[in-house]
Protein backbone atom coordinates (compact mmCIF):
# COMPACT_ATOMS: atom_id res chain seq x y z
CA UNK A 1 0.00 0.00 0.00
CA UNK A 2 2.53 2.54 0.91
CA UNK A 3 4.43 1.85 -2.22
CA UNK A 4 1.40 2.55 -3.84
CA UNK A 5 1.59 6.14 -2.11
CA UNK A 6 4.57 7.08 -2.64
CA UNK A 7 4.57 6.03 -6.51
CA UNK A 8 5.32 9.09 -8.33
CA UNK A 9 2.01 8.52 -10.31
CA UNK A 10 0.17 8.87 -6.49
CA UNK A 11 1.80 11.88 -6.07
CA UNK A 12 0.85 13.25 -9.59
CA UNK A 13 -2.86 12.47 -9.05
CA UNK A 14 -3.28 13.69 -5.51
CA UNK A 15 -2.05 17.17 -7.50
CA UNK A 16 -4.51 16.70 -9.78
CA UNK A 17 -7.33 15.99 -7.71
CA UNK A 18 -6.56 19.19 -5.57
CA UNK A 19 -6.34 21.85 -8.04
CA UNK A 20 -9.34 19.90 -9.37
CA UNK A 21 -11.05 20.89 -6.72
CA UNK A 22 -9.40 24.40 -5.84
CA UNK A 23 -9.96 25.87 -9.46
CA UNK A 24 -13.85 24.09 -9.06
CA UNK A 25 -14.83 26.18 -5.55
CA UNK A 26 -12.71 29.37 -7.93
CA UNK A 27 -15.61 29.17 -10.35
CA UNK A 28 -17.57 31.42 -7.44
CA UNK A 29 -20.87 30.87 -6.81
CA UNK A 30 -21.54 28.38 -10.05
CA UNK A 31 -21.81 31.22 -12.52
CA UNK A 32 -25.11 32.27 -10.61
CA UNK A 33 -23.92 36.57 -10.72
CA UNK A 34 -23.90 36.04 -15.05
CA UNK A 35 -20.74 38.30 -14.91
CA UNK A 36 -17.10 38.48 -16.58
CA UNK A 37 -14.75 37.01 -15.16
CA UNK A 38 -11.24 37.24 -15.98
CA UNK A 39 -9.26 36.65 -12.99
CA UNK A 40 -11.55 33.16 -12.38
CA UNK A 41 -11.17 32.69 -16.14
CA UNK A 42 -7.15 33.20 -16.43
CA UNK A 43 -6.49 31.24 -13.30
CA UNK A 44 -9.00 28.06 -14.11
CA UNK A 45 -7.71 28.26 -17.80
CA UNK A 46 -3.94 28.34 -16.50
CA UNK A 47 -4.95 25.45 -13.97
CA UNK A 48 -6.34 23.42 -16.95
CA UNK A 49 -3.30 24.13 -18.78
CA UNK A 50 -0.94 22.33 -15.78
CA UNK A 51 -3.41 19.24 -15.30
CA UNK A 52 -3.17 18.80 -19.13
CA UNK A 53 0.15 19.20 -19.25
CA UNK A 54 0.74 16.52 -16.05
CA UNK A 55 -1.45 14.29 -17.46
CA UNK A 56 0.60 14.25 -21.02
CA UNK A 57 4.22 14.17 -19.16
CA UNK A 58 3.70 11.60 -16.39
CA UNK A 59 0.01 9.45 -17.36
CA UNK A 60 1.19 9.01 -21.20
CA UNK A 61 4.71 8.97 -20.34
CA UNK A 62 5.53 11.72 -22.78
CA UNK A 63 8.20 12.47 -20.24
CA UNK A 64 10.15 9.19 -21.61
CA UNK A 65 9.47 10.34 -25.08
CA UNK A 66 11.12 11.41 -27.75
CA UNK A 67 12.18 14.73 -28.58
CA UNK A 68 9.38 14.86 -31.82
CA UNK A 69 6.69 13.69 -29.49
CA UNK A 70 7.65 16.04 -26.52
CA UNK A 71 7.59 18.94 -28.66
CA UNK A 72 3.99 17.92 -30.56
CA UNK A 73 2.42 17.78 -27.34
CA UNK A 74 3.78 20.77 -25.71
CA UNK A 75 2.71 22.60 -28.64
CA UNK A 76 -0.87 21.41 -28.74
CA UNK A 77 -1.23 22.49 -25.14
CA UNK A 78 0.84 25.67 -25.74
CA UNK A 79 -0.55 27.11 -28.79
CA UNK A 80 -4.50 25.74 -27.76
CA UNK A 81 -4.14 27.93 -24.51
CA UNK A 82 -2.29 30.99 -26.20
CA UNK A 83 -5.96 30.67 -28.66
CA UNK A 84 -7.98 30.12 -26.21
CA UNK A 85 -6.61 33.05 -24.32
CA UNK A 86 -6.19 35.14 -27.63
CA UNK A 87 -10.00 34.61 -28.10
CA UNK A 88 -11.08 35.41 -24.89
CA UNK A 89 -9.49 39.10 -24.23
CA UNK A 90 -10.06 40.13 -27.42
CA UNK A 91 -13.94 39.67 -27.29
CA UNK A 92 -13.83 41.44 -23.69
CA UNK B 1 6.79 22.69 -14.70
CA UNK B 2 6.88 21.35 -11.35
CA UNK B 3 9.02 18.28 -11.62
CA UNK B 4 7.24 15.69 -8.94
CA UNK B 5 9.04 13.48 -7.45
CA UNK B 6 11.19 12.83 -10.20
CA UNK B 7 11.94 9.11 -9.27
CA UNK B 8 11.40 5.99 -11.08
CA UNK B 9 7.82 5.53 -11.93
CA UNK B 10 8.74 2.03 -13.36
CA UNK B 11 11.88 1.66 -11.49
CA UNK B 12 13.85 2.31 -14.84
CA UNK B 13 16.04 5.70 -13.59
CA UNK B 14 19.43 5.60 -14.80
CA UNK B 15 19.60 3.32 -17.68
CA UNK B 16 16.21 5.93 -18.40
CA UNK B 17 18.61 8.69 -19.19
CA UNK B 18 20.50 7.05 -21.39
CA UNK B 19 17.10 5.63 -23.37
CA UNK B 20 15.80 9.44 -22.75
CA UNK B 21 17.83 10.78 -25.70
CA UNK B 22 15.96 8.49 -27.97
CA UNK B 23 12.45 8.28 -25.95
CA UNK B 24 10.22 5.36 -25.65
CA UNK B 25 6.92 6.06 -27.30
CA UNK B 26 4.18 4.37 -25.11
CA UNK B 27 2.03 2.08 -27.54
CA UNK B 28 2.17 1.83 -31.16
CA UNK B 29 3.02 5.21 -33.34
CA UNK B 30 -0.55 4.95 -35.39
CA UNK B 31 -2.35 5.39 -32.15
CA UNK B 32 -0.41 8.51 -31.62
CA UNK B 33 -1.29 9.52 -35.15
CA UNK B 34 -4.76 9.42 -33.83
CA UNK B 35 -4.06 11.20 -30.27
CA UNK B 36 -2.25 14.29 -31.95
CA UNK B 37 -4.88 14.13 -34.61
CA UNK B 38 -7.96 13.99 -32.16
CA UNK B 39 -6.15 16.49 -29.88
CA UNK B 40 -5.92 19.31 -32.92
CA UNK B 41 -9.82 18.80 -34.00
CA UNK B 42 -11.23 18.59 -30.60
CA UNK B 43 -9.22 22.25 -30.05
CA UNK B 44 -10.45 23.31 -33.64
CA UNK B 45 -13.87 23.00 -31.44
CA UNK B 46 -13.02 24.35 -27.89
CA UNK B 47 -11.34 27.80 -30.12
CA UNK B 48 -14.59 27.79 -31.92
CA UNK B 49 -16.06 27.89 -29.02
CA UNK B 50 -14.18 30.37 -27.14
CA UNK B 51 -14.81 32.87 -30.06
CA UNK B 52 -18.52 32.56 -30.38
CA UNK B 53 -18.45 32.57 -26.86
CA UNK B 54 -16.78 36.20 -27.21
CA UNK B 55 -19.89 37.37 -29.48
CA UNK B 56 -22.33 36.55 -27.37
CA UNK B 57 -20.96 36.88 -23.50
CA UNK B 58 -24.77 37.25 -21.32
CA UNK B 59 -26.20 33.96 -23.50
CA UNK B 60 -22.93 31.77 -22.41
CA UNK B 61 -22.49 33.04 -19.05
CA UNK B 62 -26.61 32.59 -18.54
CA UNK B 63 -26.66 29.51 -20.05
CA UNK B 64 -23.26 28.12 -18.22
CA UNK B 65 -25.23 29.34 -14.51
CA UNK B 66 -27.47 26.58 -15.27
CA UNK B 67 -24.73 23.80 -15.73
CA UNK B 68 -24.47 20.93 -12.93
CA UNK B 69 -20.12 21.55 -11.88
CA UNK B 70 -20.49 19.61 -8.56
CA UNK B 71 -21.30 16.39 -11.40
CA UNK B 72 -18.82 18.12 -13.66
CA UNK B 73 -15.47 18.01 -11.06
CA UNK B 74 -16.76 14.74 -9.63
CA UNK B 75 -16.40 13.05 -13.12
CA UNK B 76 -13.30 15.04 -13.53
CA UNK B 77 -12.21 13.61 -10.40
CA UNK B 78 -13.37 10.23 -11.74
CA UNK B 79 -11.57 10.35 -14.99
CA UNK B 80 -8.54 11.10 -13.16
CA UNK B 81 -8.05 8.35 -10.89
CA UNK B 82 -9.30 5.89 -13.87
CA UNK B 83 -6.27 7.95 -16.07
CA UNK B 84 -4.26 7.09 -12.65
CA UNK B 85 -4.59 3.62 -12.37
CA UNK B 86 -4.26 2.88 -16.54
CA UNK B 87 -0.98 4.29 -15.44
CA UNK B 88 -0.39 2.16 -12.94
CA UNK B 89 -1.57 -1.12 -14.55
CA UNK B 90 0.84 -0.56 -17.56
CA UNK B 91 3.47 0.04 -15.40
CA UNK B 92 2.52 -3.25 -13.48
CA UNK B 93 2.07 -5.35 -16.46
CA UNK B 94 5.71 -3.89 -17.71
CA UNK B 95 7.33 -4.90 -14.69
CA UNK B 96 6.16 -8.32 -15.43
CA UNK B 97 3.47 -7.88 -12.64
CA UNK B 98 -0.02 -9.04 -14.36
CA UNK B 99 -1.70 -9.78 -11.35
CA UNK B 100 -1.29 -6.49 -10.23
CA UNK B 101 -1.72 -4.93 -13.95
CA UNK B 102 -5.30 -6.70 -14.22
CA UNK B 103 -6.09 -5.43 -10.37
CA UNK B 104 -5.82 -1.79 -11.40
CA UNK B 105 -7.04 -1.89 -15.00
CA UNK B 106 -10.43 -3.43 -12.92
CA UNK B 107 -10.15 -0.42 -11.14
CA UNK B 108 -9.71 2.23 -13.66
CA UNK B 109 -12.36 0.12 -15.61
CA UNK B 110 -14.90 0.84 -12.83
CA UNK B 111 -14.07 4.79 -12.29
CA UNK B 112 -14.11 4.95 -15.87
CA UNK B 113 -17.69 3.43 -16.05
CA UNK B 114 -18.96 5.57 -13.45
CA UNK B 115 -18.63 8.76 -16.43
CA UNK B 116 -21.36 7.76 -18.29
CA UNK B 117 -23.40 7.23 -15.75
CA UNK B 118 -22.79 9.98 -13.62
CA UNK B 119 -23.51 12.28 -16.78
CA UNK B 120 -27.14 10.60 -17.65
CA UNK B 121 -27.14 12.00 -13.96
CA UNK B 122 -26.41 15.46 -15.07
CA UNK B 123 -27.76 15.48 -18.77
CA UNK B 124 -31.24 13.67 -18.18
CA UNK B 125 -32.11 16.48 -15.78
CA UNK B 126 -30.99 19.02 -17.84
CA UNK B 127 -33.06 18.07 -20.82
CA UNK B 128 -36.32 17.32 -19.16
CA UNK B 129 -35.84 21.42 -17.61
CA UNK B 130 -35.89 22.15 -21.67
CA UNK B 131 -32.20 22.52 -21.77
CA UNK B 132 -31.67 20.90 -25.16
CA UNK B 133 -29.31 20.92 -27.60
CA UNK B 134 -31.70 23.56 -29.55
CA UNK B 135 -32.32 26.03 -26.72
CA UNK B 136 -28.86 28.20 -27.77
CA UNK B 137 -25.70 28.64 -29.13
CA UNK B 138 -23.62 27.12 -25.84
CA UNK B 139 -26.18 24.24 -25.44
CA UNK B 140 -25.14 23.19 -28.89
CA UNK B 141 -21.32 23.26 -27.96
CA UNK B 142 -21.96 21.77 -24.73
CA UNK B 143 -23.91 18.58 -25.95
CA UNK B 144 -21.60 18.27 -29.15
CA UNK B 145 -18.33 18.71 -27.39
CA UNK B 146 -19.82 16.68 -24.59
CA UNK B 147 -21.54 14.17 -26.32
CA UNK B 148 -18.35 13.51 -28.75
CA UNK B 149 -16.07 13.03 -25.74
CA UNK B 150 -18.84 10.36 -24.55
CA UNK B 151 -18.27 8.40 -27.18
CA UNK B 152 -14.51 8.56 -27.29
CA UNK B 153 -15.31 7.46 -23.28
CA UNK B 154 -17.43 4.48 -24.34
CA UNK B 155 -14.58 3.68 -27.43
CA UNK B 156 -12.28 3.76 -24.72
CA UNK B 157 -14.12 1.44 -22.29
CA UNK B 158 -14.37 -1.03 -24.84
CA UNK B 159 -10.58 -0.99 -25.48
CA UNK B 160 -10.06 -1.06 -21.52
CA UNK B 161 -12.04 -4.54 -22.23
CA UNK B 162 -9.75 -5.71 -24.53
CA UNK B 163 -6.69 -4.93 -22.61
CA UNK B 164 -8.01 -7.20 -19.56
CA UNK B 165 -9.16 -9.63 -21.52
CA UNK B 166 -5.42 -9.83 -22.81
CA UNK B 167 -3.94 -9.57 -18.86
CA UNK B 168 -6.28 -12.24 -17.82
CA UNK B 169 -5.72 -14.86 -20.77
CA UNK B 170 -2.64 -14.60 -22.17
CA UNK B 171 0.71 -15.89 -20.50
CA UNK B 172 2.36 -13.13 -22.23
CA UNK B 173 0.56 -9.93 -22.25
CA UNK B 174 1.07 -7.69 -25.62
CA UNK B 175 2.70 -4.56 -23.39
CA UNK B 176 2.16 -2.61 -27.03
CA UNK B 177 -1.25 -3.38 -26.92
CA UNK B 178 -1.77 -2.62 -23.33
CA UNK B 179 -0.20 0.59 -23.93
CA UNK B 180 -1.96 1.52 -27.01
CA UNK B 181 -4.99 1.85 -25.37
CA UNK B 182 -3.49 3.80 -22.03
CA UNK B 183 -2.33 6.46 -23.97
CA UNK B 184 -5.74 6.84 -25.91
CA UNK B 185 -7.62 6.60 -22.03
CA UNK B 186 -5.26 9.31 -21.06
CA UNK B 187 -6.34 11.45 -24.13
CA UNK B 188 -9.77 10.82 -22.97
CA UNK B 189 -9.19 12.38 -20.02
CA UNK B 190 -7.15 15.17 -21.11
CA UNK B 191 -9.36 16.11 -23.52
CA UNK B 192 -12.32 16.73 -19.87
CA UNK B 193 -9.69 18.62 -18.70
CA UNK B 194 -10.27 21.11 -21.08
CA UNK B 195 -13.69 20.62 -21.21
CA UNK B 196 -14.53 21.25 -17.69
CA UNK B 197 -12.17 24.53 -17.40
CA UNK B 198 -14.51 25.85 -20.38
CA UNK B 199 -17.64 24.61 -20.00
CA UNK B 200 -18.35 24.38 -16.18
CA UNK B 201 -15.66 26.62 -14.86
CA UNK B 202 -14.75 29.40 -17.02
CA UNK B 203 -16.37 33.19 -16.93
CA UNK C 1 -22.45 1.07 -66.35
CA UNK C 2 -19.81 -0.50 -68.38
CA UNK C 3 -17.45 2.52 -69.67
CA UNK C 4 -14.82 1.44 -71.79
CA UNK C 5 -11.12 2.46 -71.48
CA UNK C 6 -11.74 6.62 -71.38
CA UNK C 7 -9.57 6.91 -68.68
CA UNK C 8 -7.48 3.83 -68.80
CA UNK C 9 -3.79 4.38 -70.31
CA UNK C 10 -1.64 5.55 -67.68
CA UNK C 11 1.28 3.11 -68.23
CA UNK C 12 4.01 4.42 -70.96
CA UNK C 13 2.93 4.97 -74.55
CA UNK C 14 5.06 2.07 -75.70
CA UNK C 15 3.26 -0.24 -73.33
CA UNK C 16 0.06 0.89 -75.23
CA UNK C 17 -1.10 -3.03 -76.04
CA UNK C 18 -0.30 -4.00 -72.67
CA UNK C 19 -2.84 -2.36 -71.17
CA UNK C 20 -5.52 -4.54 -72.38
CA UNK C 21 -3.78 -7.21 -70.95
CA UNK C 22 -2.96 -5.84 -67.27
CA UNK C 23 -5.04 -7.89 -65.13
CA UNK C 24 -5.75 -5.20 -63.06
CA UNK C 25 -7.30 -3.21 -65.66
CA UNK C 26 -10.74 -3.29 -63.67
CA UNK C 27 -9.46 -1.74 -60.90
CA UNK C 28 -7.52 0.91 -62.47
CA UNK C 29 -10.78 1.96 -64.37
CA UNK C 30 -12.81 1.61 -60.81
CA UNK C 31 -10.09 4.02 -59.89
CA UNK C 32 -9.13 6.70 -62.86
CA UNK C 33 -13.48 6.79 -62.68
CA UNK C 34 -13.07 8.52 -59.09
CA UNK C 35 -11.10 11.79 -60.55
CA UNK C 36 -13.95 12.00 -62.82
CA UNK C 37 -16.34 11.42 -61.24
CA UNK C 38 -15.66 13.72 -58.37
CA UNK C 39 -14.52 16.55 -60.91
CA UNK C 40 -17.89 16.16 -62.35
CA UNK C 41 -19.27 16.18 -59.04
CA UNK C 42 -17.60 19.40 -57.88
CA UNK C 43 -18.09 21.68 -61.24
CA UNK C 44 -21.89 20.62 -60.75
CA UNK C 45 -22.59 21.53 -57.29
CA UNK C 46 -20.39 24.16 -57.13
CA UNK C 47 -19.81 26.47 -59.85
CA UNK C 48 -22.95 25.39 -62.14
CA UNK C 49 -25.78 25.53 -59.46
CA UNK C 50 -24.00 26.97 -56.45
CA UNK C 51 -25.69 24.01 -54.65
CA UNK C 52 -22.51 24.20 -52.48
CA UNK C 53 -21.80 25.24 -50.46
CA UNK C 54 -24.97 24.61 -48.78
CA UNK C 55 -27.23 27.85 -48.92
CA UNK C 56 -28.51 29.08 -45.66
CA UNK C 57 -31.38 27.00 -43.95
CA UNK C 58 -32.75 30.18 -43.08
CA UNK C 59 -32.86 31.52 -46.60
CA UNK C 60 -36.44 33.47 -47.22
CA UNK C 61 -38.77 31.59 -49.32
CA UNK C 62 -38.45 33.66 -52.56
CA UNK C 63 -35.05 32.60 -52.49
CA UNK C 64 -35.46 29.29 -51.48
CA UNK C 65 -38.34 29.35 -55.04
CA UNK C 66 -35.65 31.14 -57.00
CA UNK C 67 -33.20 28.40 -56.73
CA UNK C 68 -35.15 25.66 -56.99
CA UNK C 69 -36.50 27.05 -60.49
CA UNK C 70 -33.27 27.79 -61.59
CA UNK C 71 -31.77 27.10 -64.97
CA UNK C 72 -28.46 25.61 -63.40
CA UNK C 73 -29.94 23.66 -60.86
CA UNK C 74 -31.81 22.03 -63.85
CA UNK C 75 -28.41 20.98 -65.78
CA UNK C 76 -26.78 20.32 -62.86
CA UNK C 77 -29.63 17.83 -61.80
CA UNK C 78 -29.39 16.53 -65.55
CA UNK C 79 -25.82 15.68 -65.18
CA UNK C 80 -25.62 14.28 -61.35
CA UNK C 81 -28.84 11.36 -63.18
CA UNK C 82 -26.43 10.26 -65.77
CA UNK C 83 -23.36 10.41 -63.56
CA UNK C 84 -24.77 9.11 -60.34
CA UNK C 85 -24.23 5.16 -61.61
CA UNK C 86 -20.35 6.01 -60.66
CA UNK C 87 -20.26 6.10 -56.83
CA UNK C 88 -21.20 2.27 -56.72
CA UNK C 89 -17.82 2.03 -59.17
CA UNK C 90 -15.97 4.39 -56.95
CA UNK C 91 -16.56 2.22 -54.08
CA UNK C 92 -16.08 -1.16 -55.63
CA UNK C 93 -12.51 0.10 -55.10
CA UNK C 94 -13.01 0.06 -51.45
CA UNK C 95 -14.45 -3.36 -51.40
CA UNK C 96 -11.79 -4.61 -53.48
CA UNK C 97 -9.11 -4.15 -50.92
CA UNK C 98 -10.89 -4.83 -47.89
CA UNK C 99 -11.52 -8.03 -48.96
CA UNK C 100 -7.95 -8.78 -48.54
CA UNK C 101 -7.88 -8.13 -45.08
CA UNK C 102 -7.85 -10.86 -42.43
CA UNK C 103 -11.15 -9.44 -40.73
CA UNK C 104 -13.70 -11.15 -40.36
CA UNK C 105 -15.76 -10.37 -43.71
CA UNK C 106 -18.57 -9.02 -41.90
CA UNK C 107 -16.43 -5.79 -42.36
CA UNK C 108 -16.76 -5.87 -46.09
CA UNK C 109 -20.72 -6.38 -45.32
CA UNK C 110 -21.35 -3.72 -43.47
CA UNK C 111 -19.31 -1.52 -45.39
CA UNK C 112 -20.37 -1.96 -48.64
CA UNK C 113 -24.60 -1.87 -47.50
CA UNK C 114 -23.40 1.41 -45.87
CA UNK C 115 -22.05 2.51 -48.75
CA UNK C 116 -25.09 1.78 -50.99
CA UNK C 117 -27.03 3.22 -48.29
CA UNK C 118 -25.55 5.82 -48.55
CA UNK C 119 -25.58 6.17 -51.64
CA UNK C 120 -29.58 6.21 -51.57
CA UNK C 121 -29.70 8.61 -49.21
CA UNK C 122 -26.61 11.02 -49.15
CA UNK C 123 -26.80 11.63 -53.11
CA UNK C 124 -29.93 9.58 -54.55
CA UNK C 125 -32.97 11.99 -51.88
CA UNK C 126 -30.96 15.00 -52.93
CA UNK C 127 -30.98 14.59 -56.64
CA UNK C 128 -34.53 14.06 -56.66
CA UNK C 129 -35.55 17.11 -54.12
CA UNK C 130 -33.62 19.17 -56.31
CA UNK C 131 -34.46 17.70 -59.58
CA UNK C 132 -38.09 18.10 -58.64
CA UNK C 133 -37.78 21.63 -57.93
CA UNK C 134 -35.98 21.59 -61.26
CA UNK C 135 -37.59 19.92 -63.63
CA UNK C 136 -41.37 20.10 -62.20
CA UNK C 137 -42.24 23.51 -62.44
CA UNK C 138 -45.51 24.40 -60.27
CA UNK C 139 -45.30 23.55 -56.93
CA UNK C 140 -45.92 25.59 -54.43
CA UNK C 141 -43.56 27.61 -52.58
CA UNK C 142 -44.06 25.92 -49.13
CA UNK C 143 -43.78 22.78 -50.96
CA UNK C 144 -40.39 23.45 -52.64
CA UNK C 145 -39.36 24.84 -49.40
CA UNK C 146 -39.84 21.64 -48.00
CA UNK C 147 -37.74 20.03 -50.83
CA UNK C 148 -35.04 22.11 -50.06
CA UNK C 149 -34.73 21.27 -46.58
CA UNK C 150 -35.04 17.62 -47.67
CA UNK C 151 -32.41 17.71 -49.86
CA UNK C 152 -29.60 19.89 -48.10
CA UNK C 153 -30.12 17.24 -45.06
CA UNK C 154 -30.26 14.37 -46.98
CA UNK C 155 -26.82 15.44 -48.70
CA UNK C 156 -25.29 16.72 -45.12
CA UNK C 157 -27.65 15.37 -42.58
CA UNK C 158 -27.50 11.47 -43.26
CA UNK C 159 -25.38 9.40 -40.77
CA UNK C 160 -25.83 6.62 -40.17
CA UNK C 161 -25.17 5.13 -43.27
CA UNK C 162 -22.00 6.41 -43.10
CA UNK C 163 -20.99 5.89 -40.16
CA UNK C 164 -21.00 2.75 -40.98
CA UNK C 165 -19.77 2.62 -43.48
CA UNK C 166 -16.19 4.27 -42.28
CA UNK C 167 -16.16 2.37 -38.96
CA UNK C 168 -16.16 -0.53 -40.83
CA UNK C 169 -13.32 0.48 -43.37
CA UNK C 170 -11.56 2.23 -40.44
CA UNK C 171 -12.05 -0.84 -38.12
CA UNK C 172 -11.25 -3.50 -40.67
CA UNK C 173 -7.93 -1.43 -41.41
CA UNK C 174 -6.76 -0.82 -37.53
CA UNK C 175 -7.44 -4.43 -37.10
CA UNK C 176 -5.89 -5.96 -40.35
CA UNK C 177 -2.90 -8.29 -40.36
CA UNK C 178 -2.04 -8.35 -43.98
CA UNK C 179 -1.35 -4.52 -43.84
CA UNK C 180 -3.04 -3.77 -47.01
CA UNK C 181 -3.63 -0.51 -45.90
CA UNK C 182 -1.25 1.86 -43.82
CA UNK C 183 -2.50 1.94 -39.90
CA UNK C 184 -2.59 5.52 -39.69
CA UNK C 185 -5.03 5.26 -42.79
CA UNK C 186 -7.02 3.34 -40.45
CA UNK C 187 -7.38 5.85 -37.73
CA UNK C 188 -7.74 8.83 -39.69
CA UNK C 189 -10.99 7.03 -41.17
CA UNK C 190 -12.48 6.99 -37.95
CA UNK C 191 -12.09 10.58 -38.11
CA UNK C 192 -14.91 10.02 -41.17
CA UNK C 193 -16.69 8.72 -38.99
CA UNK C 194 -16.24 11.46 -36.22
CA UNK C 195 -17.27 13.88 -39.02
CA UNK C 196 -20.50 12.18 -39.56
CA UNK C 197 -21.29 12.24 -35.90
CA UNK C 198 -20.16 16.36 -35.30
CA UNK C 199 -22.82 16.80 -38.76
CA UNK C 200 -25.65 15.52 -36.42
CA UNK C 201 -26.51 19.16 -35.36
CA UNK C 202 -27.86 20.65 -38.82
CA UNK C 203 -30.96 18.93 -38.11
CA UNK C 204 -31.21 21.18 -34.97
CA UNK C 205 -29.62 24.22 -35.86
CA UNK C 206 -30.80 26.48 -38.68
CA UNK C 207 -28.14 29.35 -38.29
CA UNK C 208 -24.75 29.48 -37.02
CA UNK C 209 -21.96 27.32 -36.75
CA UNK C 210 -24.13 24.04 -36.61
CA UNK C 211 -26.09 24.96 -39.21
CA UNK C 212 -25.87 23.02 -42.95
CA UNK C 213 -23.65 25.53 -43.79
CA UNK C 214 -22.32 26.06 -40.16
CA UNK C 215 -18.66 26.66 -39.76
CA UNK C 216 -18.28 23.39 -37.63
CA UNK C 217 -21.02 21.04 -39.20
CA UNK C 218 -19.85 21.91 -42.93
CA UNK C 219 -16.49 23.79 -43.19
CA UNK C 220 -14.82 22.09 -40.51
CA UNK C 221 -15.97 18.51 -41.64
CA UNK C 222 -15.59 19.11 -44.98
CA UNK C 223 -12.07 19.89 -44.28
CA UNK C 224 -11.29 16.55 -42.58
CA UNK C 225 -13.32 14.36 -45.36
CA UNK C 226 -11.94 16.17 -48.52
CA UNK C 227 -8.10 15.54 -47.31
CA UNK C 228 -8.98 12.33 -46.26
CA UNK C 229 -10.57 11.32 -49.31
CA UNK C 230 -7.44 12.60 -51.28
CA UNK C 231 -5.00 10.93 -49.29
CA UNK C 232 -7.40 7.47 -49.31
CA UNK C 233 -7.34 7.24 -52.67
CA UNK C 234 -3.34 8.18 -52.18
CA UNK C 235 -2.96 4.72 -50.33
CA UNK C 236 -5.46 2.98 -52.57
CA UNK C 237 -3.11 3.68 -55.68
CA UNK C 238 -0.08 2.28 -53.84
CA UNK C 239 -2.12 -0.81 -52.82
CA UNK C 240 -3.50 -1.72 -56.15
CA UNK C 241 -0.14 -1.13 -57.64
CA UNK C 242 1.62 -3.21 -54.78
CA UNK C 243 -0.93 -6.25 -55.07
CA UNK C 244 0.60 -9.50 -56.15
CA UNK C 245 -1.00 -10.28 -59.26
CA UNK C 246 -1.63 -14.05 -57.93
CA UNK C 247 -4.02 -12.57 -55.26
CA UNK C 248 -6.25 -11.19 -57.53
CA UNK C 249 -10.05 -12.26 -57.45
CA UNK C 250 -10.18 -12.49 -61.42
CA UNK C 251 -6.69 -14.23 -61.66
CA UNK C 252 -7.42 -16.66 -63.66
CA UNK C 253 -5.29 -19.79 -64.53
CA UNK C 254 -2.34 -19.01 -66.72
CA UNK C 255 -1.93 -21.83 -69.39
CA UNK C 256 -0.34 -19.89 -72.18
CA UNK C 257 -0.14 -16.38 -73.16
CA UNK C 258 -2.80 -16.82 -75.72
CA UNK C 259 -5.29 -15.81 -73.05
CA UNK C 260 -6.50 -12.28 -74.64
CA UNK C 261 -9.61 -12.42 -73.83
CA UNK C 262 -9.77 -10.21 -71.11
CA UNK C 263 -11.72 -10.76 -68.30
CA UNK C 264 -13.40 -7.80 -68.18
CA UNK C 265 -15.66 -8.84 -64.89
CA UNK C 266 -16.15 -4.95 -63.56
CA UNK C 267 -17.22 -5.18 -60.18
CA UNK C 268 -17.88 -9.08 -59.18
Amino acid sequence: MTSLIRNPLTIVWALLAAVTIASSLIAVDGGASHQINTTVTTVVLLIAAFKAHLVIRYFMEVRHAPVWLKATTTGWVLGLFALLFGFYFAAL
Amino acid sequence: MTDVAEGSATGVDQSQRAADTRGHVPGEASMWFFVVGDLLIFAVYFVGYMYFRGQNHELFLASQARLNVDIGAINTIVLLTSSLFVALGTAAARAGNTASGLRAFWIALAFGAAFPILKMFEWIPEITAGLTPGKNLFFMYYYVMTGMHLCHVALGLVIMCFVIRNLKTSTMPKISFIETGATYWHMVDVLWLVLFALLYLMR
Amino acid sequence: MSSSVATAPQSGAEQAKSWRTNRKLDQWIAFWSVPFFFNVFGLVFVPLSWMMPPRSPSSPTPHIVDFMHSHNLLIACLILTLAYGLAPVSNALYLVQIKRMSVSPAFRYSMMIGAITGAIVGMLFPMFCFGLGAFRPGYSPGVLTMLYDFGYLAFIGSLGCFCVMWMAFGLAIILDENRILPKWLGYYTVWQYVTELMAAPVWIAKTGPFAWNGLMTFWFAMALYVSWQFIVYLCIYKTIKNQPESELDNAAPQPAPAAIEVSSRTGA
